[in-house]
């Protein structure tokens, strides 16, 4: 379990972050570089000073804030090999000079691994089978990301804290390896964290998604709810959202480039027409760039008359709106599309907890 | 035209390269195997090789053990004050080391209320003209040339290695021992290769506190001014072969494990 309230100095802001997640939950922290995801898990880890504050795992402190040169605390943190937390850290810190068996093994000293397997078995198991006595220069960035993972649950933990664990892994092993890493945190009954700018990573890995930026979990709930349901304009767009329409209510509906369909039903969301301005191929789909026409938009509350709007208020300054499709339009064509379902979000940029 | 830098670089290098192997060179070839049999042979001849050899692993013991805390504290910048403390460091090597010994007259010497006390808890161990003078004599000659190096070296340590080994279950000094030691290995040969021949040559503090015993450099300079210049090319000739192999295997092994890291290829394996 843990239980966490602190803020930790950066140069270009403080990082704060209070987290409440209870035995064998999960929770992935989503959000652009630089945002404090990391300094988050280091802050869990004790590897950070705290600038105020202090986190318990499983109700045993493991890092507080330090005042006045002393620890001014009746409770000292645990020394780092009690503190239980398993850390994969982005780039990779294997021991350049230890083989894989002997990073894997590290600490545990002649003990069996945690879960009763062995060496091969666990490596077996993240993709490394045949590399135990290899050296981790001779790995590739995905090898050493395996390795590490190997060490961080080859024994039981607390915390299981993972910082972009998988970036230079292929998406088929990807979800191995996290499968990996929920079934060792799930054994631990541990909580576990998980770090990535990969949202579909997020959500397939966490119960819970925290988005952070600029220092902040600006919000914070089930994978789920949270994609369906962004609190303000911020969120929304770390999520995806690209293109925001005025509601009468002073809100704006957040319209998700993957969530439109062809077709004007207003019944069923925020319909839009207009001209086709740009057509790209967007993978397998297409992205489509519309320019909606001046008052060409229609919603279910089309009723009240409220919702016949400029094109430049339609777009809250953009005056495209971004729609990928199977099938595209032509360049010029004359297209109808309708956003299902859109949130609607707080307008102001720096959103609260919901 | 374009080749004419290249050229110009390869012949300065080699210019400076031969003027400073120049002297070693003259030395080997003013020495007959001879003249060095001859005055090996005498009674005591190699008394201050072995008064070096003691002082100067006693030194060089004292620098590492003394100086690699300080080192690792520099490094992870855990010192208050950490520009003043690094001032201090490298002071003894601003200073002449003619300086540096009459300086030190005060600490060891009758000179001083510190030096006093020192040579009173027994003069003929703690005072001047002991192994105990040559030995700190040659520790402020050459220890700073060790620190210096070693910060350098433990610098290059990732501070999260040692951050996981810890989380991992070792303590502190099990972490230091296991991780940061071996890896910071090849920059601390180099600093206590440097601080041996340092220490070795050491002559200036030397000259002043520790005449005797008579080490190497000191020899030298009774030989030279007793009986002229062949047989103090003997006695540096010896202190010579004495001073080099440790630095020159130090630098070579030191340059192989470097090497050895960075010439690592990934290995792709099919996943």
């Amino acid at each position: 379990m843990l239980d966490a309230d602190f803020v930790v100095s950066r140069r270009s802001f403080d990082v704060m972050a209070q987290l409440d997640l209870a035995r064998g939950e999960r929770l992935s922290l989503f959000g652009p570089s630089g945002a404090g995801k990391t300094t988050c898990l280091e802050a869990i880890a004790g590897t950070v000073m705290l600038k105020k504050g202090r986190i318990h795992l499983d109700g045993r402190l493991v890092n507080a804030a330090r005042e006045r040169r002393t620890w001014a605390l009746a409770e000292q943190p645990l020394e780092p090999r009690e503190r239980g937390v398993a850390l994969v850290r982005q780039p990779t810190t294997l021991f350049p000079h230890l083989s894989v068996r002997a990073n894997v093994t590290y600490g545990i000293r002649g003990r069996a691994l945690f879960g009763d397997r062995s060496l091969e078995e666990l490596l077996d198991e993240v993709g490394l089978g045949g590399l135990a006595d290899a050296a981790p220069d001779s790995l590739s960035g995905g090898q050493r990301q395996r390795a590490c993972l190997a060490r961080a649950i080859a024994r039981p933990f607390r915390a299981l804290l993972l910082d972009e664990p998988f970036s230079a892994v292929d998406a088929a092993s990807r979800a191995l390896l996290r499968n990996v890493a929920i079934d060792a945190s799930a054994r631990s009954e541990a909580i576990a964290l998980l770090v990535t700018h990969d949202l579909a990573e997020a959500q397939a890995f966490g119960h819970l998604l925290g988005i952070m930026d600029e220092g902040r979990i600006v919000q914070l709930g089930s994978t789920v709810d949270l994609v369906r349901q962004p609190a303000t304009v911020q969120v929304a767009r770390l999520l995806g959202y690209s293109s925001f329409v005025p509601h009468d209510s002073g809100k704006l509906w957040a319209l998700h480039p993957d969530r439109f369909v062809e077709g004007a039903w207003p019944e069923r969301g925020v319909a839009l027409s207009g001209r086709v301005r740009s057509v790209q191929t967007f993978g397998p789909r297409f992205a489509c760039e519309l320019v909606p026409d001046v008052g060409a938009l229609h919603t279910g509350e089309a009723a009240s008359g409220a919702s016949r709007l400029p094109r430049a208020a339609a777009c809250s300054g953009q005056a495209v709106v971004r729609v990928h499709v199977d099938t595209p339009p032509r360049v010029g064509d004359n297209w109808e599309v309708t956003a299902l379902g859109p949130p609607l979000v707080e307008s102001r940029s720096s959103g609260s907890l919901p | 035209m374009g080749r004419l830098p290249g050229t110009a670089a390869v012949l300065t290098s080699a210019i400076v390269w031969v003027a400073l192997l120049g002297p070693l060179v003259v030395l080997l070839f003013q020495v007959s195997p001879h003249t060095i049999r001859v005055n090996l042979d005498q009674p005591g001849a190699l008394d201050p090789l072995w008064t070096s050899l003691e002082a100067s692993a006693m030194a060089l013991g004292f620098m590492v053990v003394l100086g690699t805390p300080l080192a690792y504290l520099l490094a992870r910048g855990r010192v208050k004050l950490a520009r003043v403390v690094e001032a201090g460091i490298v002071l003894p090597l601003l200073m002449p080391p003619l300086v540096i010994g009459l300086l030190l007259i005060f600490l060891i010497g009758q000179a001083g209320p510190v030096g006093r006390f020192v040579s009173s808890i027994n003069p003929n161990v703690f005072g001047v003209n002991t192994m105990f003078a040559l030995v700190v004599a040659e520790f402020y000659e050459a220890a700073p040339y060790y620190i210096i190096s070693a910060a350098a070296a433990l610098t290059t340590v990732d501070q999260r290695l040692e951050q996981d080994a810890l989380l991992l279950g070792d303590r502190p000094l099990s972490a230091f021992r296991r991780i940061t030691l071996p890896l910071a290995a090849p920059g601390l040969a180099t600093g206590i290769a440097i601080s041996w021949a340092r220490a070795m040559g050491a002559f200036g503090a030397v000259l002043i506190i520790a005449y005797n015993p008579a080490g190497l450099p000191i020899d030298i300079d009774q030989s030279f001014i007793a009986n002229g210049l062949t047989p103090a090319l003997v006695v540096a000739l010896l202190l010579i072969v004495a001073a080099l192999p440790l630095p020159l295997l130090a630098f070579l092994w030191s340059a192989r494990a470097r090497g050895r890291r960075s010439a690592a290829v990934p290995v792709t394996v099919s996943l």
